[in-house]
């Protein structure tokens, strides 16, 4: 039987070629790690349950993006229904946190009408030896955009559980108070197969409507 | 040698010789000889930063488990950099493409650098001209024409993909512009490239539309995926049967999908794309179908084509078979004579030819075959 969730997130992660992302994802998904893995060519993606708060659990749809620039052709069509999003940068790799404004400005402006939570992710914090962007600089960037900050390895499973649940548990709170709200034809947030839900979400998107028009 | 091919191929075609097949068939060996010494240049320069960077980032990523890729900064790696580097060099406008360096591991695994390289620029400017360019516009374009092509060659699968809005971008961008190389098992990989080294990108298509088909063909198939994931999860792990060399190869045979088919959906996709989304940004050279149309459009000399010892160890890629090249060069001559251009492009397999499941030919077309063939694909025109 179909595990009962009573929303689906669609999240995007992004950043720089080579920062970890798919290896982040195949952590959060498959609990395993890959020592090496394959440049991703084009776009991937994979999904998981959440749970949230006892018995509330959150359907999340991940989607992998390459990370070379040619490949934004294809990928920025993807950020227009997602809800949330992963911003990667490799704290081994200055530039990969140079480009960060960069990715948000290319998401932004393919994001229209919507917009997109982000988390700022600081990857392969394993590797402190060799960092080259500190804890606290990351944070005031974050900060500086209105995104939280998590430092996270995908070989050691350091906060791994906790960048996507925590990014999921502020959208979930978006959603609760009205902030994002279903709509039909937009893939970024869909609700789940509890009816009371169903029902409530179905109507916010009602009066959402008839405000429009 | 049609006719006994197996034994032919069990006698003379050893392992390793697959890549003289590759070279002459794309051209590769015709663009060599007339760029003596050009990869050398290439290869003695430093190369630009900005594409060695990401390179460099991608070598220990490619074939992880292939022996020759196993080590870090062995010799497969080092020959990988140099052939990827050589190509920023040799297309500074093109640069470097992730897509690129499994395909360049691949020919590096049955040849020597220089001759990966030349056939690594046939790809890129022949088979798949602007698959790697900025932009992405022709992997683009051409996944509107898999997903038209579609339509017919099955219509359940087309009904259920649109549906679910699953655009053709999301499943065929890395089969395409990889061409297959990190999909299929290895022994079909490797028949699907000798195949698409003949035919061109027909192959290429032909392999995703029977991969669609035999995944999504039936109306049973589709009761157990349901929605945009669920269909992406299938077609992400396509059951292994699928994708055996015997089953596969006989699917792409027998599917009526001619070079004409695509050219002609290329011309009303591209007219779409230029309504919705204007012109192209990226001009590409043409399409070349396949190993005859190279042939035609840029005729090699003798001298081009001549055989000069490249290896002389007694190791992998072996140049033990000087009598199957001299073969091939005769071939290559008579081709270049006898057929005319114009109707270079419309042949296709010699299909009545081949019992399923038996090896391809690599070389098939004798003027004595092109009369056959010329009919068989009339045919294929009339059936779709």
């Amino acid at each position: 039987m179909e595990a009962i969730w009573l929303y689906q997130f669609r999240l995007i992660v992004i950043g720089d070629s080579t920062v970890g992302k798919s290896c982040l994802i195949r952590r959060f998904t498959e609990g395993r790690f890959a020592q090496v893995s394959d440049p991703t060519v084009g776009v991937d993606f994979f999904s998981r349950l959440v749970e949230i708060e006892p018995g509330k659990r959150i359907k999340l749809q991940i989607w992998d993006t390459a990370g070379q620039e040619r490949f934004r052709s294809i990928t920025r069509a993807y950020y227009r229904n997602s809800v949330g999003g992963l911003l990667l940068f490799d704290i081994t790799n200055r530039r990969s946190f140079q480009n960060v404004h960069e990715w948000l400005e290319e998401a932004r402006s393919h994001v229209q009408p919507h917009s997109i939570v982000f988390l700022l992710v600081g990857h392969k914090c394993d590797l402190d030896a060799q960092r080259q962007v500190s804890q606290q600089e990351a944070e005031k960037l974050a900060a500086a955009y209105g995104m939280r900050y998590v430092e996270t390895s995908a070989r050691d499973a350091i906060n791994v559980e906790r960048a996507f649940t925590e990014l999921t548990r502020d959208i979930f709170e978006l959603v609760k108070r009205g902030d994002i709200t279903i709509q039909e034809g937009w893939e970024g947030v869909k609700s789940g197969f509890v009816p009371n839900v169903v029902h409530s979400s179905e109507e916010v998107t009602k009066s959402d409507r008839r405000c429009l028009c | 040698m049609l006719s006994s091919w197996d034994k032919w191929m069990s006698k003379k075609h050893k392992k390793g010789q697959i890549c003289r097949v590759w070279l002459y068939l794309c051209g590769g060996k015709v663009k060599m000889e007339q760029n003596a010494h050009r990869f050398q240049d290439l290869d003695s320069q430093p190369g630009d930063p900005k594409w060695v960077d990401v390179i460099e980032k991608d070598l220990h990523r490619q074939f992880p488990f292939h022996e020759m890729f196993v080590a870090r900064g062995g010799h497969g790696q080092q020959d990988l950099f140099r052939v990827l580097k050589a190509y920023s060099l040799y297309r500074p406008e093109e640069g470097y493409c992730q897509a690129q360096a499994p395909i360049a591991a691949v020919l590096l695994m049955h040849m020597p650098a220089e001759e990966a390289f030349w056939c690594l620029v046939q790809i890129c400017e022949k088979y798949l001209p602007g698959y790697y360019s900025a932009g992405l516009e022709a992997i683009q374009l051409d996944g509107e024409i898999l997903f038209a092509l579609l339509k017919r060659v099955s219509p359940v699968a087309h009904r259920h993909l649109k549906k679910h809005k699953i655009d053709p971008i999301l499943y065929m961008t890395e089969w395409f512009m990889c061409v297959f190389s990190r999909t299929l098992p290895w022994a079909s990989v490797l028949r699907v490239w000798d195949m698409f080294f003949c035919e061109g990108v027909k192959i290429v298509f032909r392999v995703g539309l029977v991969l669609l088909k035999c995944m999504l063909g039936s109306q049973e198939k589709l009761k157990v995926c349901q929605g945009q994931y669920e269909t992406m999860e299938l077609l992400r792990a396509i059951e292994p049967r699928y994708m055996q060399e015997g089953f596969l190869i006989r699917e792409i045979l027998e599917l009526p999908v001619s070079e004409r088919d695509i050219e002609k959906e290329h011309l009303s996709q591209l007219r779409l794309w230029k309504e919705s989304r204007g012109e192209l940004r990226c001009k590409s050279p043409p399409r070349m179908h396949g190993a005859r149309a190279i042939m035609a459009a840029d005729p090699p000399s003798k001298q081009d084509l001549r055989q000069r010892p490249t290896i002389t160890v007694e190791f992998p890629p072996s140049s033990k078979n000087t009598e199957e090249e001299k073969d091939k060069k005769k071939t290559n001559g008579q081709k270049t004579e006898t057929s005319p251009p114009e109707t270079a492009n419309q042949h296709l397999l010699p299909q009545d030819q081949l019992l399923p499941g038996q090896p391809q030919p690599l070389l098939k077309d004798t003027p004595l075959q092109g009369s056959n063939q010329s009919l068989s694909s009339a045919e294929h025109d009339t059936y779709l």
